[in-house]
Formats: C-alpha cells, sequence, structure tokens
C-alpha cells in the first residue's frame, strides 16, 4: 500500500511550475527557500532538454528546471512558507 | 491558557501491515563469487527457499532450488560431478539450467524431471541472482551496472563482509532518506542531502565533513579529513552502488563501496557491503589495501550501529515526520514497484521525483551539538 506523506497536507502543497526552457509542467514544493521537492511525470521527462537519454544514468538535477522553480518562488506563483 | 483541542490533539499510533509475503522482484547479489567458485555446493537460504550454488566444470555458477525433485534429498550436501550437481541420496544430477541430465541407474530420465534454475550473473567479482515471483528473466533495463574500478590493477581487490540481520529488509532500504540518523547513529555530519527517483534506481547525494568531536585528535603528520561526497544509488531493490570520496587536505581518496541484502526470510536478511579503494599519488601499493581496510572496518561499524537500532525498533508504515527529514514515503512508493506485478507497477512509483533537503537547521543544531561535545571533553580532560 502507498499512503501519503502527511507534510503534503499539513504543510505547503505541491503546486505546478512550468520550465523555462521546454515548458514542461512538474509539480513542486517548498517547505522553506532552501527545500525543494519535484515530482515528473512521463511527460516531463520526455521534454526536458537536459535529461541523459540513457536509462538509469545520474542525472541530479536539471539546470533549467532548478532556475524555473527558484523564480516562480521569488514572484510568488510557487509558495514558499514563512521560516 | 489550555490548549483548544483538535484533531491533532488525538494520541498518534503507529501503524504497521503484516510482513510481505513476497519477495521483491530484482537482482540480488549473493557475496563474491569467489566464495562459491571452489567445485564445492554452497548452500544459501534466501527468499525463504534454500539453494544451492556451485561451479560447474565449465566454470559457470550456477543456481538452484536445493531440493532434489527425486526424494527430496539436499543438493547443497552433494557433490559437483562435471558440470552437473549430484544429490547425495540417489546420485540424480542436475544441471545449471535446472534439467535432470542423468540418473546413473535408470535407463532413463522421467518427463518433468525440472527444477527450479535461478537466472544468475557472475559480473565483477560478485554472484547475482534474479528473483521475479512471476517468473520471468530479467529485463535489459535493470541490469547490474558495471562497476568501473572492480577487478582493476589500479584499484584494490574487494575487502567484503556480510552480516545476519533479523529484520525485515525495508529498514536498510530506508536509510537512502535518512538524513538524520547519519549524524546520530553513525557519527558523520551531513552538509548537503538530496535524493532522486526515477524507473528502478533510487540516489542519494550526501556530502559531509568530519567531526572533531568523535574522531580522535589526529596525530602529527597523517593528512586532515575535510569531508566527503557521497553518490549512492539503489539499482533494483537491493543493490546499492556508493561512489565515495573522502577529501583529506591534499589529496582525496576515491572509493566505490557496494551495500546490499538479499532476503532470507519476511524478517531476516543478510546484509553485505564490500569497498575497493582506487590507488593513487600518496595511495600507492599496501597504503590503498590498509585502507581499503580500514573503510571497511568502520562500515562494519556504521551497520553494526544500524543493526542496534533495528533489533530493538517497530516496523512502522506511517512515520511521523518533520520537514527536516527526507522522502520516506516517496521512497517507500517507488521500492513498492517491486513488491507488485510488472504490469501493476504506476507511473507514480517509477516516475521521477526529487527532494533536496533543507539543511540549514541541521547544520546549525549539529554544530552546536559538536562544539559542546568538545567543550565538554575540554573540561572533563582538564580536571584530570
Amino acid at each position: 500500500m502507498v499512503r501519503t506523506d502527511e507534510r503534503l497536507i499539513d504543510g505547503a502543497p505541491m503546486q505546478p511550475v512550468r520550465c523555462l526552457r521546454c515548458s514542461a509542467t512538474v509539480q513542486a514544493r517548498k517547505a522553506s527557500w532552501q527545500q525543494t521537492s519535484l515530482q515528473w511525470n512521463a511527460e516531463a521527462a520526455g521534454a526536458c532538454e537536459e535529461r541523459p537519454a540513457e536509462r538509469g544514468e545520474r542525472f541530479e538535477a536539471c539546470g533549467a528546471l532548478r532556475d524555473s522553480v527558484r523564480a516562480a518562488a521569488v514572484e510568488g506563483s510557487l509558495e514558499v512558507p514563512e521560516a | 491558557m489550555s490548549p483548544t483541542r483538535s484533531d491533532h490533539d488525538t494520541v498518534r499510533t503507529i501503524e504497521a501491515q503484516e510482513l510481505p509475503t513476497r519477495f521483491a522482484r530484482g537482482w540480488h547479489c549473493l557475496g563474491l563469487s569467489e566464495r562459491f567458485g571452489d567445485g564445492r555446493p554452497h548452500k544459501v537460504r534466501a527468499f525463504g527457499r534454500d539453494l544451492v550454488v556451485f561451479r560447474g566444470g565449465d566454470g559457470n555458477l550456477n543456481v538452484l532450488d536445493a531440493h532434489c525433485r527425486h526424494m527430496g534429498g539436499n543438493l547443497a550436501e552433494g557433490t559437483v560431478k562435471g558440470n552437473e550437481i549430484a544429490c547425495p541420496f540417489h546420485d540424480w544430477r542436475w544441471g545449471g539450467d535446472g534439467r535432470c541430465k542423468q540418473i546413473p541407474y535408470s535407463r532413463r530420465v522421467p518427463l518433468r524431471a525440472r527444477t527450479a534454475a535461478w537466472t544468475a550473473l557472475d559480473q565483477d567479482g560478485l554472484l547475482f541472482v534474479w528473483n521475479d515471483p512471476e517468473g520471468k528473466p530479467p529485463p535489459e533495463e535493470v541490469a547490474i551496472p558495471r562497476i568501473e574500478g572492480a577487478g582493476r590493477e589500479d584499484w584494490t581487490g574487494w575487502y567484503w563482509n556480510e552480516l545476519v540481520v533479523d529484520a525485515n529488509c525495508r529498514e536498510v532500504v530506508d536509510n537512502v532518506v535518512d538524513m538524520a540518523h547519519f549524524f546520530y547513529v553513525h557519527y558523520s555530519f551531513p552538509t548537503y542531502f538530496k535524493n532522486v527517483f526515477e524507473g528502478h534506481v533510487a540516489t542519494q547525494y550526501m556530502n559531509g565533513v568530519g567531526r572533531e568531536d568523535v574522531q580522535p585528535p589526529s596525530t602529527s603528520g597523517s593528512p586532515k579529513m575535510l569531508g566527503n561526497t557521497s553518490v549512492a544509488s539503489y539499482y533494483g531493490p537491493s543493490f546499492m552502488v556508493d561512489d565515495l570520496t573522502y577529501h583529506y587536505e591534499g589529496m582525496d581518496v576515491e572509493s566505490v563501496l557496494i551495500n546490499c541484502h538479499y532476503p532470507v526470510d519476511a524478517d531476516r536478511f543478510v546484509l553485505q557491503y564490500g569497498v575497493i579503494v582506487r590507488r593513487g599519488e600518496g595511495l600507492e601499493g599496501e597504503a590503498a589495501d590498509e585502507t581499503a581496510a580500514q573503510m571497511a572496518g568502520y562500515i562494519a561499524k556504521g551497520f553494526e550501529q544500524d543493526i542496534e537500532i533495528w533489533q530493538s525498533k517497530a516496523r512502522i508504515d506511517n512515520p511521523l515526520l518533520c520537514e527536516e527529514d527526507g522522502p520516506v514515503y516517496q521512497l517507500r512508493r517507488w521500492y513498492e514497484q517491486f513488491y507488485v506485478d510488472a504490469d501493476e507497477v504506476t507511473p507514480e512509483m517509477v516516475d521521477r521525483f526529487e527532494f533536496e533537503l533543507d539543511t540549514t537547521r541541521p547544520v546549525e543544531a549539529w554544530r552546536a551539538e559538536v562544539e559542546s561535545n568538545l567543550a565538554q571533553r575540554a573540561a572533563e580532560s582538564g580536571t584530570v
């Protein structure tokens, strides 16, 4: 059985963020300025231009998506709880 | 002023379902292949059954169900004859493909003379076996990646060890996301922590610094340890490859650490770890081997610390998390893919998920704790 992370219910929710480079949408969450959760789907993974083609190859982060999430947080479209 | 009573005031209960009745689909490492390669049968208890591992005359490592389908004799107590394992009970000869090849006292082998043969892989000095409750062969895309330094002259050989743990193997997998326990249980000091789950791979990126309060004061001449960089991935449910670099003043020590396990039963598993270290400037010849052996010692200590926790902890399906904990629920969602039939794997189990932890508060708190430990140590040594 797969359970839900209660932090998503009690704290900030996941919210859509669109990548400024490839236009794919992922679900993002920030519990603080330094914390980020990103839920991709197959469509976003397919659209990403930085993601390596080879399956299983390590890929720590998409730089363009990181910048997009930061921009969304700064402009306020992605909620960041007060510390 | 008394607090208002709400749903949040009810006592939190620990929930735990029954242990899973099936074993994870995936490649599992049984240990160093050389251990099984002496031409004798080896008994392995895994996936709730008894297996026999043997190397035939052709050099191939084979894994079969241990019990002979004739009258139930244990092949692990038998003898390797040519490419086959001979049952100690009536000398029935079984090949690595699971077929009975010969019954010396019979004119012919009966129909149905086939036992369970496990798909095995001998790679980088390690023996792997494929478990699939549905009985399908391993898909190419979940192949165990090659370990670059294994078997190479500029790296040491494996320093390998195993421990039997009386717990369900989910406990060890949970470590992938559990940053805080690295400070409290293992006396390390993470400063950066991120997880990425995608497909059958779950990765932990962790950087850390040394802890002065637990290290013996460095002896003059030996380089000071500054910190470490670790990128560790589970490829499937049980085999983790950790590219681990220790940073010292003036040099880096590169290593590959394997952390893997196979289930014995639902509530027991064999935990194994191995390490190889790259030889290089400042770490030539025996120095690299000494380092690898020393690292294996540290890892052993680390797992003993884990085991002490596991042996008295409760299995918990609903961990109560603070925001500075890692993504336990999302890790378990990823892990679930190995416990359902292949066609029941849902996108949420395999879609890419990233979680970067905010280490600001943990690092502050841990710095203060280290300082306080050092002050206490200084005070104690001052009063002696």
